[in-house]
């Protein structure tokens, strides 16, 4: 096989899965109508609008003061135009929590909880695909069974098992469970399956090269296109967890950004709160998704390549 | 809900398991000693993968395996203010079981899971599909942008809907109210669990777009083609070449969403503030959590853990099951 084709096996071994997505086949082979073709976009446009509604009321409410907010037609522009005061008000508002740490510590869990599944599933996945050793079936069995266990039936027990041991509310309380990816496991075996040859490998060892240089010297660099998507696919799902952290982490002082949110949104719905703090608490909803829209308007072409899924495809 | 990167594909794994126990290349020695020698050899070689494997599965071991068993085992026990916790055996599950409570979220989150996962996956059917034939103008444009929902968190989408359709003063109410219609009450009962709908399809579409895209632009191309070649419509290569060959993905598209919708809590415990029809046994999960958390019954909260992941895992593995029945998963 050559080094060169990234392609990706699939079970059955029949397809060629390559990375870079086939040039359509033109349209007119179809043979369809033009009227088919504009309401399709029509369709496409009506959900274009579903989809952003949301966005574009958060962007235009953090514009506004708390009062214009409701009192004003939502999905445009009203005077005073505030934002930058409320953006300002987000990250000097000491009332429940401070926006500038959730974020911090968002950043961390986001970070180190990114950094460390794709390093474990990256080697975990490379052993899975590169080496025959006893039990190897069964393992990975049970790492994948463990897709179907809901969330909800481990978190609670975490955190009593955490208590025990004196680490609820602790950064590594938080961050560690994101680094188990079952699904990274196994994207990474079946890519490094695909894309590094059992030939390289033999080759090294004779060169008396030894396994930890072998995978890092050769098995990593080949593996650089599913590293790339698992890092970000945990970086996101690290980002945006809330049920784990809410339930292992008490302390405000290392909440999450979804935790932070979910108590100032709480606030801003408890009568008597300062009105402000509505505002506040919408220009900071608009703030913490930020990072990742741009993340993913930015890197949007690494989002289409075909190893999203692996060999979902039998 | 949670993300549905819980990618349940168990079933395909099983299989693929085989694809990498190929042939160990052949010794040049023909004798009995050397080729022995050299399988030992490769043994010793071979365990050494179970140091790569090691590192995750320390980590799988103690922050998931012993909280699950220890969910278990907690489940048999009971706390009281008196007398300390004492060994109950199933009478946590049988109170679980038997509660009425329970069964009713239970039967929310059915209805929801019922509702909420067909509707979304023929949208996200519909338009991956497009993309994947390149039928739309701005195909690519319009991809990037279903997607952006999954950069939001849930905490967040809940409180952006959750505003914009809050009672009296939402903007959707207030458009309703400036067109001279009645008054709507997007959280009253009959309603409510609708809204969470619209929520959750908002959330999870643009990504499930993707994944099946993603298994559509794998079918092989000439299959397409000698299809063209042979006059068939455009219809027919949708319903019986193209969706049929990527049914294991659906399928597990399906799996994946059902297993999070039953584990609805985000949403309805976000909205609850607004919405008062929100009960504290309103899914199993806030149910679960106002147990474990506002009761302080821990052990009955892991009894409702341990029930729930019972009927996920049963509803997933039937399904699995009879999908494989029909030779249509492997």
């Amino acid at each position: 096989m050559s080094t060169a084709t990234v392609s990706v096996p699939s079970s059955t071994g029949t397809r060629r899965h390559h990375l870079g997505v086939a040039p359509d086949i033109p349209l007119q082979l179809y043979g369809l109508h033009r009227r088919t073709i504009n309401l399709v976009t029509l369709a496409c446009g009506v959900f274009t609008l579903f989809t952003l509604i949301p966005i574009w009321w958060i962007f235009v409410s953090s514009t506004k003061t708390a009062t214009n907010v409701n009192s004003t037609f939502g999905f445009w522009f009203a005077h005073p135009f505030v934002l930058w005061s409320n953006l300002k008000e987000v990250f000097t508002n000491r009332e429940d929590g401070s926006f500038l740490v959730w974020l911090r510590n968002t950043a961390i869990y986001a970070a180190v909880g990114g950094i460390g599944a794709t390093v474990l599933s990256a080697m975990a996945g490379y052993g899975f695909a590169r080496f025959n050793f006893r039990g190897k079936n069964l393992l990975f069995v049970a790492i994948m069974a463990a897709l179907l266990i809901p969330i909800v039936a481990f978190a609670v027990p975490l955190y009593l098992v955490y208590a025990k041991v004196h680490m609820d509310s602790t950064m590594p309380a938080i961050f560690v469970p994101f680094m188990i990816s079952p699904v990274s496991v196994y994207l990474m075996r079946v890519y490094a399956g695909g894309s590094v040859p059992r030939e390289l490998i033999d080759a090294a060892r004779v060169d008396g090269a030894g396994e930890g240089r072998i995978f890092l010297r050769i098995g990593v660099p080949l593996m650089v296109p599913a590293i790339a998507t698992v890092f970000m696919l945990n970086v996101v799902s690290s980002w945006n967890n809330f049920f784990l952290p809410f339930i292992v982490n008490n302390s405000a002082k290392i909440y999450t950004l979804t935790q932070g949110l979910q108590v100032w949104f709480w606030h801003t719905n408890i009568a008597g709160t300062s009105e402000n703090f509505t505002a506040i608490t919408i220009a900071a909803s608009m703030l913490s998704i930020m990072p990742l829209l741009i993340m993913f308007i930015v890197l949007q072409r690494y989002w289409r390549g075909g190893l999203l899924l692996g060999g979902l495809t039998g | 809900m949670h993300p549905p990167s819980v990618g349940a594909k168990v079933a395909q794994v099983v299989v693929s398991g085989a694809q990498d126990r190929r042939a160990v290349p052949p010794s040049v020695a023909a004798t009995d000693t050397a080729r022995r020698r050299q399988r030992a050899f490769q043994r010793r070689r071979d365990r050494r993968g179970l140091w790569f494997v090691l590192p995750f599965f320390v980590v799988f071991l103690m922050f998931l395996v012993v909280p699950l068993a220890y969910s278990v085992y907690t489940s048999f026990f009971t706390t009281r203010m008196i007398g300390g916790t004492v060994f109950t055996g199933f009478s946590n599950y049988t109170q679980a079981l038997g509660d009425g409570a329970f069964w009713t979220g239970m039967g929310r989150t059915f209805l929801f899971a019922a509702i909420q996962v067909p509707i979304m996956v023929i949208i996200a059917t519909f338009f991956a599909t497009i993309f994947d034939m390149g039928v739309a103008r701005f195909g690519g444009a319009f991809r990037a942008l279903f997607f952006l929902p999954f950069a939001v968190p849930g905490v967040v989408a809940t409180a952006m809907w959750g505003s914009m359709l809050q009672t009296n003063v939402g903007v959707f109410v207030r458009v309703f109210l400036d067109l001279g219609l009645p008054n709507p009450n997007f959280f009253g009962p009959g309603h409510l669990l609708g809204v969470i709908v619209v929520i959750a399809i908002w959330e999870w579409t643009g990504y499930t777009i993707i994944l099946l895209y993603t298994a559509l632009k794998s079918v092989p191309r000439d299959v397409v083609e000698s299809a063209i070649v042979d006059g068939a419509k455009f219809s027919r290569i949708v319903t019986r070449i193209k969706l049929p060959i990527i049914r294991p993905a659906i399928i597990l598209v399906v799996i994946i969403n059902v297993i999070g919708a039953l584990q609805l809590f985000t949403e309805p415990y976000l909205l609850s503030p607004m919405a008062p029809n929100v009960s504290a046994n309103y899914t199993p999960t806030v149910y679960m959590y106002n147990e474990a958390f506002s009761a302080y019954a821990y052990d009955f909260a892991a009894a409702i853990a341990v029930v729930l992941a019972f009927i996920i895992i049963i509803i997933s593995g039937v399904f699995l099951f009879s999908q494989r029945r029909k030779g249509a998963l492997v």
